[in-house]
């Protein structure tokens, strides 16, 4: 089943076409890749789908629903949650509070509120640091607390632009399986990556951006050997650990 | 031709506005800061124009040579003593309200030590040229208006000039724009605002000087040039020269032209109305850029 | 056994301290008793118009501390708060008790028209337009005479005959009255701040304060959110207004429109701390007193403004040593002072 479905999406900033009619399909359940080049379009996509840019053409169907041009907020309540290429904490506030802010997206009495956003911290890890100040984290522990921000408004569809970015190897491996056990709850991952490992290893299948174009789509191992990809992105060929 | 005489006067009035916005402008697209106190500091030119002419006998214009340097240094301090460390504080932060805050509390530090100081009388200074006009076909031209309108026009070169030309303004520019790259090519970043903040501050002496010889002189003076120089630079786009000063001219001919129909505190009425409407359709101003806002 | 249940009974006491909520209404009561061992009505006055910055501050508070944005046009819902009530009575003969919510209803108006667009913009930009917007609001005030036939008077003001104690005519002889009603007024604006801090709406405004977008991406609905603070403020600050028309019986437009009351607001939630729930309340206690007194005994043409220069200086001090105000080390002292009380027998 079609989760997310982009039809001809085109957004065009003055002359400079920064998404070029891109197709996409989503189903549920699974863990998407979207790899380019840097400039390629891929935050300007996500910030399509999640309503920060209304396209200049084309669609976005979510669960069925036609949803471009919509606010943001609205498009969260439909169940689209992101997590943002630069980490964005609320920092004059703790962190179970910036994890509340996510959990009213859904509830409105603040003691519900933060019974949710208390299990969440603890899905995530970051239970023992539920009262420091937001702004005193690692950038590792930002960014759980990005993810788990995301994941207090309970969403169907997750999209994380460049989660992975700043981590040392061995918190990327810690991302990796933390992203996996966010999927078996049953929520759907588009992610936007550069580091080759994480995305590589996550993705069921990556569709690839190049100056605003798709220029491949397949499995990992079709995508690391495609020759476009190479050329424009990869630089040699990628062999999947 | 009393429409003709307001549209000059309004020019005339409009281009010392311009100077004011000009060294607000300047603050604000070196240091992204907003000078609460611009007012505060237009006032203590022009008292200090004031006590130069009446205890020496020094011509307002003389003692340009004075109340200019002695501002630079003014402004200089305040911005290396007080302005400075708040804005350290406040690097990260996308909007550096503190600062604001700050000048805001000079502003009323300012403004009452001055009434206590001198108390709330209007004083004038009755220089030789105070009431002369200049006749031309039938137009009335005061002499010292006219003065100030030409030096403002010096001013407004001379500094644009120095902005494009000189190291100095060039680094000045260049901090500006971005602050990061400015110190890692060897600019002292902090000693760039002081000067900055020290030149801003300057021009406000001038104007504060070069109104002495035809303006009331008392301790609110400042507010009502502060509130206009604002609008005057929201108006032309904050860290634009050519907007400031086309504010200006905008803001002096609509109090000028509109006093001739409606009261003058109406028309006063009338700039904020015009301000309110331009933050809401084009709050960058007439030549601002997008992002600043 | 004896040993242990002295050791609970001590952390029970202790505990009660953890909390701020007892010690705050012990202070409530003796606030409250005040009156009836006080009867100097100038002694009243003072505490009367503490407690009505900090009721107004409190109200503020929701716009500059929880939403995020200075606003140094507040004055303007003040004063349309005062002039509604004061204009419907003086011509209705309409109750200030009642004109007082047509008050509030005409500067939610306001707020939603004018002052809620600005809020999208930034800091020192919206703090420039609520400037705008009051004094607009002033000079339109001042330069009308009649509305629809209603007397304004422009920058004459307008004043109320005095009826003694008339209390359907919100006009008590004894201060205390007052005292009372701001007290209460006081009580009611406190709460609503304290409840909003811990509920939904508190959240999200806190939330749209740090990182609009990052709010948004998490289901905030921005505009909603903003609207609400704004009416609320509004509204709460009209009242204010009605009270300071009939606590004096006479306003005009500087007074209660004017810009260094917007500023003086503005300036006691940074004393105390704006965002804080305590800290309008905390900023008033400390700038009142002082600026009333400085007003009287330094009074005199010589001395006007002596208490704006100081709060200039104040404002600067806080600016440059303590800029989340001065609810952080009273906290901090606080906090230290409980600690205190914790029995040092940790271990059973």
């Amino acid at each position: 089943m079609a989760l997310l479905e982009i039809r001809n999406l085109t957004k065009k900033f003055g002359g400079l076409t920064a998404v070029d009619n891109l197709d996409l399909i989503l189903n549920e359940g699974e863990i998407f890749g979207l790899i380019g080049p840097n400039g390629a379009g891929k935050t300007t996509a996500f910030n399509a789908i999640c309503g920060f840019y209304t396209p200049d053409s084309g669609s976005v169907i979510f669960k069925g629903e036609n949803i471009e041009g919509l606010r943001p907020d609205l498009i969260c309540k439909k169940g689209i949650g992101r997590v943002f290429q630069i980490v964005k904490p609320f920092k004059d506030m703790n962190v179970l509070a910036n994890v509340m802010v996510g959990a009213f997206c859904r509830r409105e009495g603040a003691r519900e509120a933060k019974e949710k956003a208390q299990r969440v911290l603890e899905f995530i890890g970051l239970s023992a640091k539920k009262d420091f100040p937001a702004d005193s984290l690692t950038l590792a522990d930002r960014k759980r607390l990005e993810l788990a921000r995301a994941l207090a408004t309970e969403p169907k569809l997750l999209l994380l632009d460049e989660l992975f970015a700043g981590l040392n190897p061995k918190e990327v491996e810690e991302a990796v399986v933390l992203i996996r056990k966010i999927r078996e709850e049953g929520i759907t991952i588009f992610l936007i990556e550069h580091v080759m490992q994480a995305v590589m290893n996550l993705s069921e299948r990556i569709a690839v951006l190049h100056h605003g174009k798709k220029i491949a789509e397949g499995s990992p191992k079709e995508i690391s050997t495609n020759e476009e990809v190479i050329k424009a992105y990869l630089g040699e060929e990628y062999v999947i650990t | 031709m009393v429409i003709i005489q307001a549209l000059i006067n309004g020019v005339l009035m409009g281009g010392v506005y311009g100077l004011t916005a000009l060294g607000l402008t300047l603050i604000f697209g070196v240091m992204k800061v907003i000078n609460w106190a611009h007012g505060s500091f237009i006032m203590v030119g022009m008292f200090a124009g004031y006590w130069l002419w009446t205890l020496t006998g020094i011509d307002p214009y003389l003692g340009l040579i004075i109340i200019v340097p002695a501002l630079f240094l003014l402004g200089y301090f305040v911005q290396d003593a007080l302005i400075k460390p708040v804005f350290r504080s406040e690097v990260g932060v996308r909007e550096p309200i503190g600062v604001l805050i700050l000048t805001a509390g000079l502003w009323l530090f300012i403004d009452n030590f001055a009434l206590l100081l001198f108390g709330p009388f209007y004083r004038t200074a009755r220089t030789p040229y105070s009431g002369l006009t200049y006749d031309v076909g039938g137009l009335l031209i005061s002499a010292p208006r006219l003065y100030a309108f030409i030096i403002t026009i010096v001013a407004a070169y001379v500094l644009s000039t120095f902005l494009k030309k000189t190291r100095l303004g060039i680094a000045i520019r260049a901090t500006g724009q971005d602050r990061d790259t400015a110190s890692l090519m060897g600019i002292d970043v902090y000693r760039i605002y002081n000067i900055a903040f020290g030149i801003g501050i300057a021009i406000t002496g001038l104007v504060g000087s070069l109104l002495v010889p035809f303006y009331y002189i008392h301790p609110q003076a400042g507010f009502v040039f502060d509130i206009r120089a604002f609008i005057i630079v929201v108006l032309g786009g904050l860290g634009s020269v050519p907007g400031a000063l086309l504010g200006g001219l905008l803001i002096g001919l609509i109090e000028s032209v509109g006093a001739q129909f409606i009261p003058a505190t109406l028309t006063q009425g009338i700039i904020f109305a015009v301000f309110l409407g331009v933050l809401y359709l084009r709050p960058q101003g007439l030549f601002g850029f997008e992002k600043e806002w | 056994m004896q040993v242990k249940e002295e050791k609970i009974n001590k952390d029970k006491f202790a505990r009660s301290f953890r909390s701020p909520i007892p010690i705050l209404l012990a202070l409530v009561a003796v606030v409250f008793c005040i009156p009836l061992v006080v009867k100097d009505p100038s002694w009243l006055q003072l505490a009367i118009l503490t407690m009505w910055y900090a009721y107004l501050t409190c109200s503020w508070n929701l716009v500059g501390g929880f939403a995020g944005q200075l606003s140094l046009g507040h004055a303007a819902f003040i004063g349309i708060g005062a002039y509604t009530s004061t204009a419907l009575y003086l011509h209705f003969g309409l109750s200030p008790w009642i004109g007082m919510f047509v008050g509030g209803a005409f500067a939610v108006v306001a707020a939603i028209t004018v002052f809620y667009p600005c809020l999208r913009l930034l800091g020192a930009y919206f703090a420039l337009a609520s400037i705008g917007f009051a004094e607009l609001i002033k000079i339109l005030t001042e330069n009308t005479t009649k509305i629809f036939g209603i007397e304004i008077r422009g920058p004459r003001g307008l004043s109320i005959p005095p009826l003694g104690h008339a209390p359907f005519h919100y006009q008590f002889v004894n201060k205390a009255y007052y005292y009372y009603t701001i007290l209460i007024m006081l009580l009611i604006a406190w709460f609503i701040t304290y409840r909003i801090s811990k509920t939904k709406l508190g959240y999200c405004l806190s939330a749209i304060r740090n990182d609009v977008e990052a709010a948004q991406s998490l289901g905030v609905n921005i505009s909603k959110c903003r609207l609400m603070a704004v009416s609320l403020s509004a509204f709460l600050s009209a009242i204010g207004g009605t009270f300071y028309a009939q606590l004096l019986l006479y306003i005009y437009p500087e007074a209660v429109m004017g810009i260094m009351l917007s500023c003086e607001l503005a300036f006691i939630a940074l004393i105390g701390g704006r965002g804080t729930v305590m800290g309008p309340i905390i900023g008033a206690l400390i700038y009142v007193p002082a600026s009333e007194l400085s007003r009287i005994y330094l009074s005199g043409g010589r001395f006007l403004g002596v208490h704006l220069m100081l709060l200039g200086i104040v404002v600067m001090a806080v600016m440059l040593f303590q800029p989340g105000g001065l609810m952080r080390p009273i906290g901090r002292v606080y906090t230290r002072w409980v600690k205190k009380l914790e029995p040092r027998v940790q271990k059973v």
